[in-house]
């Protein structure tokens, strides 16, 4: 009922490639990438990125904090992202207060396997 | 559509004629008795005779599971449709629909329903009587209030109400125990309902009433005229826990900020029945103290711990 993510692959610990598959109005939270370097190529369909101010400023991430967000009521979309080094937490922000909340992230298959939790 | 498909087909289950500029399908398909999944995405659907006639009595009526109508001109739900009592997935995303009419309630196997992008104003409370209802999507329309019989729609685990004109939520919906996504963004959730608050204090009536009721003055039929012992016992109970007040007419309407570890508060439309009964920092919604958060917990501390992990998940 929202958009999962699926391992492919973990590189020996030193990124992970996913693939994201997103149904019609599927979004995410407005989150960072906890210092890790991130690619993105999209692979079926279109997303849509917001890009969002740190809230204090802080600025070390040049990308800064993005929404991405799947806006077609009738098209799903599939993109393939790289993280590297992996992480498996992230910080969302409330858009309105700017308050920041650490969230674990899961995956929703690994390997072509549904994960269960 | 070719007028022999059924005599050609008759096995057939799942048939896609999306992007290919219908803007009608027709009797041809009344007589597929094992089609369960029809796919018309983007095409020009909407005008009248756009669903054939007679298509909940026919054999594809009894058979259809999964229908999507998405990127279409619909104006409304078509009325042909909701004869469909096996369906279980319906979309009409994208469309023009500017409401959902009350007898959406007859499509009794609905577990999926999408109604994202189009107008719809206002959500029918009819819509709650849908028994298997999972997935709700509502978001990028032009809705501003959710009727609090939603509430009852008690197999819901995702609903999304993101990008509309809400700017508060009934209390009720912290009731939806099976809840486990809700996107709200997009909402003038805080500032509007500032502005918009009134509060009309209580006639002198009312005020008698309710010094009778909260101090169980005793009175018997004989002592009033009848439609006073009749005002008397349509008093409510004032919501709040720690007010014993009742209200007739008069109540005001709260919006009560529950409060989710500083990170996200949640408007609620609460009746009290008075000002002096809403917490002390309510008025000033903006600022969250420890006085409201207690007030918080002790209204909805279970389910607002739950719905805290619908929000941030």
């Amino acid at each position: 009922f929202r958009y999962t993510r699926n391992l492919v692959d973990n590189g020996n610990g030193k990124f992970n490639l996913m693939i994201l598959c997103w149904g019609e109005g599927h979004g995410s939270s407005i989150h960072d990438h906890t210092d890790s370097h991130c690619f993105m190529k999209i692979l079926q369909g279109n997303l849509k990125e917001t890009l969002f101010e740190w809230p204090e400023k802080k600025g070390n991430d040049s990308i800064g904090l993005h929404r991405v967000e799947n806006i077609s009521h009738t098209e799903s979309a599939v993109s393939l992202h790289l993280y590297s080094p992996p992480f498996d937490s992230c910080n969302t922000f409330d858009q309105r207060t700017g308050h920041k909340h650490k969230v674990k992230m899961t995956f929703y298959s690994q390997f072509g396997e549904r994960t269960l939790c | 559509l070719p007028t022999g498909l059924s005599q050609w087909f008759p096995a057939l289950e799942v048939l896609d004629v999306s992007g290919t500029g219908l803007a009608e399908l027709g009797a041809e398909l009344l007589a597929l008795p094992r089609l369960h999944t029809l796919l018309a995405k983007n095409n020009r659907l909407g005008g009248p005779g756009s669903l054939p006639k007679g298509l909940g009595q026919a054999p594809l009526g009894r058979s259809l599971r999964v229908l999507n109508l998405s990127g279409n001109r619909f104006a409304e739900v078509p009325p042909a449709l909701l004869g469909l009592r096996g369906l279980q997935s319906l979309s009409l995303g994208g469309n023009r629909l500017h409401g959902i009419p009350p007898d959406i309630q007859e499509l009794r196997s609905l577990e999926f329903l999408y109604l994202g992008g189009n107008f719809i104003t206002s959500i029918p409370p009819e819509l709650a009587n849908l028994p298997s209802l999972n997935y709700l999507v509502l978001c990028d329309n032009k809705i501003q209030s959710i009727p609090p019989q939603l509430a009852q729609l008690h197999s819901l685990r995702s609903l999304s109400l993101h990008n509309n004109l809400l700017t508060y939520l009934p209390r009720e919906i912290i009731n939806l125990v099976h809840l486990e996504e809700l996107s709200l963004r997009g909402n003038p959730l805080v500032v509007r309902f500032v502005r918009d608050l009134t509060y009309n204090p209580p006639s002198l009536q009312e005020l008698a009433g309710r010094t009778i009721k909260t101090r169980n003055v005793p009175y018997a039929p004989s002592d009033l005229p009848e439609n006073l012992v009749r005002y008397l016992s349509l008093a409510s109970n004032c919501p709040n826990p720690k007010c014993g007040g009742v209200y007739f007419d008069s109540c005001v309407r709260q919006i009560k900020f529950v409060d989710f570890c500083g990170k996200y508060r949640l408007p609620l439309m609460h009746y009290l029945c008075s000002p002096e009964c809403s917490s002390p920092c309510s008025s000033a919604s903006q600022s969250s103290t420890s006085q409201s958060e207690s007030d918080s917990e002790d209204e909805a501390s279970v389910a607002a711990r739950r719905m805290q992990k619908v929000l941030l998940g």
